[in-house]
């Protein structure tokens, strides 16, 4: 990786750091973040050419641009082709987009059962933002959303989690179709 | 045109049609199948195709790599059906 972007990129966290460790993860200091993360995705091709980053085999990969010591912050960047989607899932802790290129809507929902119901939830669509170049979203822990890449070139963006991807206490996913909720195990013990 | 999907695990016979998703289409007939995701992130519904072909939508590099597909392993959840087919689930399903 490019020295210039490494300085970047960990610049960029201890920034998001400092306004953590000051405000807390609220919706003011997510959106402090975002407008970091955004005019470090607004470089562009300067400092994340297209070259340094393998596309994906499928159609969804991520590549690590930074991480935090002490099971912290987690900076990537990250590769979505046309039509790789996610159903509504709470990945537990709070993530900062911003785009470089392509387009990535993100849809949030909320849970409207009691979770009485082992296996069983239902969700409804509380509003929705579109990831473009210039743009990015903040959600807080344990909010509730779901992506998918529009149009025909690839969505290229900065995502910046609360914790390392590997780290993540668990993810929760939400099937309407199914009225049903899967709970995927947490990988912080491996 | 709806085809047979085979599900090794149970032994149950279901139709799909080429436009819908065996996932979708198994746990719609009733059948338990794993799942988590169901949009080819997690890879909880990683299956062995037995026989057959499928097409696959898009899913993520870390869910299934270029080697398992080559292995002739699949996403349940991203998978269509293309002729009658045979699979079975490889995860361990829910707890």
């Amino acid at each position: 990786m490019s020295k210039r972007r490494t300085q970047a990129c960990e610049t960029l966290l201890r920034r998001a750091r400092t306004i953590v460790d000051a405000e807390g993860t609220g919706e003011a200091a997510l959106a402090k973040i975002k407008d970091l993360l955004v005019r470090l995705a607004n470089r562009g091709e300067a400092l994340f050419p297209r070259g340094a980053f393998a596309m994906p085999v499928a159609q969804g990969r991520n590549h690590v641009l930074a991480l935090e010591g002490g099971d912290g912050m987690g900076l990537y960047l990250t590769i979505g082709l046309p039509g790789k989607e996610a159903a509504p899932h709470d990945h537990g802790i709070w993530c900062v987009n911003a785009a470089i290129s392509g387009h990535e809507v993100h849809k949030f929902y909320r849970r409207t059962d009691d979770a009485a119901r082992d296996g069983y939830a239902t969700v409804e669509a509380v509003g929705e933002v579109m990831v473009a170049p210039g743009q990015g979203m903040a959600m807080g822990d344990h909010a509730i959303h779901a992506t998918e890449v529009l149009g025909d070139v690839p969505a290229i963006g900065l995502a910046l989690y609360g914790y390392a991807l590997a780290r993540f206490p668990s993810v929760v996913w939400f099937h309407s179709e199914f009225t049903s909720v899967r709970a995927m195990p947490s990988r912080r013990a491996a | 045109m709806a085809f047979q999907v085979t599900i090794g695990n149970t032994g149950a016979t279901i139709a799909c049609s080429g436009d819908q998703r065996i996932l979708h289409a198994a746990v719609g007939a009733g059948v338990d199948y794993p799942y988590g995701c169901a949009t080819g992130n997690c890879a909880a519904c990683i299956s062995e195709l037995r026989a057959g072909e499928v097409s696959m939508l898009p899913y993520s590099d870390n869910a299934l790599s270029e080697v398992q597909r080559t292995e002739g392993k699949i996403l349940a959840c991203r998978a269509q059906p293309l002729s009658d087919v045979e699979v079975i689930w490889l995860g361990r399903g829910r707890k």
